[in-house]
């Protein structure tokens, strides 16, 4: 076993490493540019992928041109417009403050598609650095992080991001934070798995021996190796993170007002539901379910794509 | 008026003082309406049928408007309420909030009781009266009045009660009402059915003070040391079954209560967390009351035709308030322009849903008989906004944080204020904190309500407005948020707690009224109603803006 800090093949032969015992032959740089082509190839032709696509293109056209798009100022407040059902004025009724609820659902898609894909890219970077150190050292430092990564794991997802927020308290800045930190051990241990794997590929051997510097071994070598693994672990986690910030912010610790945001619009007037103001809280409720449907149909199409 | 009834009231101005006299002139010359001259009246310490033969002085032209019908309830069965559930420790001297209070009242009470119409009706005193000066009051209290235990209570448990309260040491809640007004020691029982307290000043509101809107001020017994939340002991027409905190607290009749014995055999009170799940608590007939519930929170209870809603005006507002001793509020012309930006009408008739009263940025609401109706209203003028803004060096407009809570509708609240100054070219950064966050420590410097440059903040009912002119806005006040330090102001503000007569306390109201106008260190944008749910077949259940909720005789049709 390696002690800490200590890489396996920086100073040691490949022979000597456990987790290089019998070096396996991997695919070369050409043939790995023939699989991605491949790969592409089968998301076009996926009719999942392409569904997921649309949708997700959707509510993408809609996080850029909303204000555009929106028939009405999404902030503007109007109280003695208040909770009008909807009607050719309003299409989807008014909310609390008279806000227009269309145009505040077709805006609201620009703050999830913000935080959500910039708190997701930021779990995956650490995700995959974590992922990568201890799935190639091993030892003491796999054995530590792993188990910190098992202690972060064992703590429900929206605890340790409620207290987060209370104790950074809310922001945007702050859910972004909180749901890289929530997420980053997942991604860890599934770039973990896959660097194991890799890492008895011959091309890690050859790399040991012409006693390359870890860091290039990683980024350089393996890295690419399982960029589809990582790829599909940001979409899979993409859709995660929308319905985790929609759920913070329905507790009130997310995105703050006024910004439109889908759950923060739940949150305002869902005890209006028995008094049978439904639209403020139907919309934007639909709007999450058809961008997480979105998201998790584009992750299918990329994960059956790869797995071919 | 017939010659008898003239002799009945000739009689009564014989024995009644100075004070009093003019209170009768003043119906009797029609400045003051029925209601208002019950009001003060109670507070001068006249009886009930005093007032009500003096009351027939007053013109016959009044509209009399007929309560709504509801059959009397029948005795028996189990009346189950439902309120936001006590923030602390159910302990009578540091109650603070309305959960708290409204489990103090079914159990313990007070000398007096601060009704709905913020007439005082005497209740562990018989009644009360004042030297020439208003500074010393004389109670009499009630005889054959025992506390649950089935210790008898006298003036001595009263007043170990007020100087228990008075006790800076002992560090009361209610301390914030007696400050300058009552010290430790300063009551002192008489004879074992007499009470008399020796202000500090002469204060011509005084038995408010005593009464359900200090809502700390229940008797209790002299030996009294804690523990409350154990035994619930008072002299109410309710004995605790069983508590378990945070769910809620189970009564059955007092066998002791000098009063008539409780419509309902039992009572239930359970807590909510929050205002949806009471309101859905209501709907799904979990419980036949909710003692309390406002208009964002329960708009599903005001067209609901299952439950019967009453409403009543109050003096509990939202204050805004600005740092008068710093940018970009220093100058108060850029105060004046916030103020008139404000658009009080939608705020009033949309968010309130016309559940509320306007404000005029000073603590006077509508429904205090001293506040001055003859001060103009503010309006708004969105013009005259951008004048004193170009004047005060801001015309190209500012940015600035407003800090609020996550309390009922002040979201709501704060969202519509950053929308209407925004014409203006001012930028309101809004942060919505909870409500521990947002009080912190309730001290200077440590403090985000207090220290912050722009707030919005809740405030309670009151039956007069003396703390709400002196806690938030005198030069020493304790809850002063916007830092705001007139001498000019505080001397008024003096002169209108020491005024025994209504006149007098009108004329000081008007001057401050007028100041606080000028300079508006606080926006009061509006004082909302008081609503109380109950399901149709409950009748009988009596309410106070302060969150107390008498529940003696309620009952089931």
């Amino acid at each position: 076993m390696s002690s800490f800090g200590e890489p396996i093949g920086s100073s040691v032969t490949a022979a000597d490493s456990p987790a290089v015992a019998e070096p396996t032959v991997g695919p070369g740089p050409d043939e790995a540019k023939v699989i991605r082509r491949e790969h592409l190839a089968l998301l076009l032709r996926s009719k999942t992928f392409i569904a997921g696509a649309l949708i997700l293109g959707f509510w993408i056209v809609c996080a850029i041109f909303g204000n555009l798009i929106a028939p009405d100022d999404p902030l503007r407040t109007n109280p003695v417009a208040a909770l009008q059902a909807p009607s050719s004025a309003h299409l989807f009724g008014t909310d609390t403050l008279g806000r227009d609820v269309l145009s505040r659902v077709l805006v609201g898609a620009r703050d999830i598609l913000i935080v959500a894909p910039l708190a997701t890219l930021l779990a995956t970077a650490m995700g995959t650095l974590l992922g990568l150190v201890t799935g190639y050292f091993r030892g003491f430092v796999d054995d530590s992080l792993g188990r910190l990564i098992d202690a972060i794991l064992a703590v429900p997802v929206v605890i340790v991001g409620l207290l987060s927020m209370v104790a950074l308290g809310p922001s945007t800045v702050t859910v972004i934070f909180v749901i890289a930190v929530v997420f980053t051990p997942v991604i860890a241990r599934t770039v973990r798995a896959a660097v194991l794997s890799e890492v008895q590929y011959e091309y890690v051997a050859a790399a040991r021996l012409r006693n390359e510097r870890a860091p290039y071994i990683l980024f350089g070598e393996i890295l690419p190796n399982v960029m589809g693994p990582v790829l599909v672990e940001f979409t899979v986690r993409l859709g995660y993170a929308i319905f985790t910030i929609a759920t913070l912010s329905f507790l009130g610790f997310g995105i703050q007002p006024p910004a439109p945001d889908w759950g923060l619009q739940i949150y305002q007037h869902y005890g209006l539901i028995s008094g049978g103001y439904w639209w403020p809280v139907l919309f934007p409720a639909l709007a999450i379910a058809s961008l997480v449907i979105g998201v998790n149909l584009l992750s299918d199409g990329i994960s059956q794509a790869f797995e071919r | 008026m017939s010659d008898q009834r003239q002799r009945q009231v000739d009689a009564i101005r014989r024995h009644i003082g100075e004070v009093e006299n003019d209170l009768v002139d003043e119906l009797v010359a029609g400045r003051i309406d029925r209601r208002e001259f019950l009001r003060r009246g109670s507070v001068l310490g006249l009886s009930l049928s005093s007032l009500g033969v003096l009351a027939g002085c007053a013109a016959p032209n009044v509209t009399r408007v007929s309560p709504p019908q509801t059959k009397p309830p029948k005795a028996g069965g189990t009346i189950r309420t439902g309120i936001v559930a006590p923030a602390a420790a159910l302990d009578p001297i540091m109650i603070s909030d309305e959960g708290g209070l409204a489990v103090l009242g079914q159990s313990a009470q007070y000398l007096v009781w601060s009704d709905k119409n913020l007439t005082l009706r005497p209740v562990l005193a018989e009644s009360w009266t004042h030297d020439h000066t208003g500074r010393v009051w004389t109670f009499k209290i009630r005889r054959g009045v025992s506390f649950s235990d089935g210790t008898p209570m006298t003036a001595e448990d009263v007043a170990a009660t007020f100087n228990r309260l008075s006790d800076p040491k002992v560090g009361s809640n209610a301390l914030s009402n007696f400050d300058g007004v009552l010290s430790k020691g300063n009551t002192k029982a008489i004879d074992p059915y007499t009470a008399q307290f020796t202000l500090d000043a002469p204060n011509g509101n005084f038995p408010y003070l005593v009464s359900s809107d200090n809502y700390n001020s229940v008797v209790l017994p002299k030996n009294y040391d804690g523990g409350w939340d154990k035994t619930f002991i008072g002299t109410g027409p309710w004995k605790l079954e069983s508590f378990t905190p945070n769910q809620g607290v189970s009564y059955g009749r007092n066998p002791r209560y000098w009063g008539q014995p409780t419509v309902a055999e039992r009572s239930e009170v359970t807590f909510y967390a929050e205002e949806q799940a009471q309101t859905l608590g209501i709907l799904g007939n979990q419980v036949d009351v909710v003692a309390h519930y406002s208009v964002s929170g329960g708009r599903a209870l005001i067209t609901n035709p299952d439950v019967r809603t009453t409403q009543f005006r109050s003096s509990s507002h939202r204050q805004i308030h600005m740092r008068t001793d710093k940018e970009p509020f220093a100058d108060k012309r850029v105060r004046q322009a916030m103020a008139l930006l404000l658009d009080r009408r939608a705020l009033v008739n949309g968010l309130l849903a016309t559940k509320s009263d306007y404000g005029n940025d000073s603590p006077f609401a509508p429904v205090f008989q001293s506040t001055n109706q003859s001060v103009r209203q503010r309006q708004l003028n969105v013009a005259m906004a951008k004048q004193l803004l170009e004047a005060a060096g801001k015309g190209a407009g500012f940015s600035t944080q407003l800090l609020t809570l996550t309390h009922f509708e002040l979201p709501d609240l704060a969202q519509v204020v950053q929308n209407d100054v925004s014409v203006a070219g001012i930028n309101l950064k809004l942060s919505i904190l909870d409500p521990g966050s947002y009080y912190g420590s309730s001290k200077f410097g440590t403090s985000p309500w207090l220290d912050s440059t722009m707030g919005i903040t809740d405030y309670g009912h009151r039956g007069v407005p003396n703390l709400l002119l002196t806690a938030p806005l005198s030069s020493k006040g304790p809850w002063n948020a916007a830092h705001f330090r007139n001498p000019q102001y505080d001397q008024l503000v003096a002169h209108y707690v020491a005024a025994l007569d209504l006149g007098a306390q009108r004329a000081a109201a008007g001057k401050i009224q007028e100041l606080l106008l000028d300079e508006t260190p606080v926006m009061f944008p509006y004082f909302y109603y008081f609503l109380t749910g109950a399901r149709l077949n409950v009748s009988g259940v009596e309410t106070t803006a302060m969150g107390h909720v008498d529940l003696s005789r309620a009952g089931f049709a």
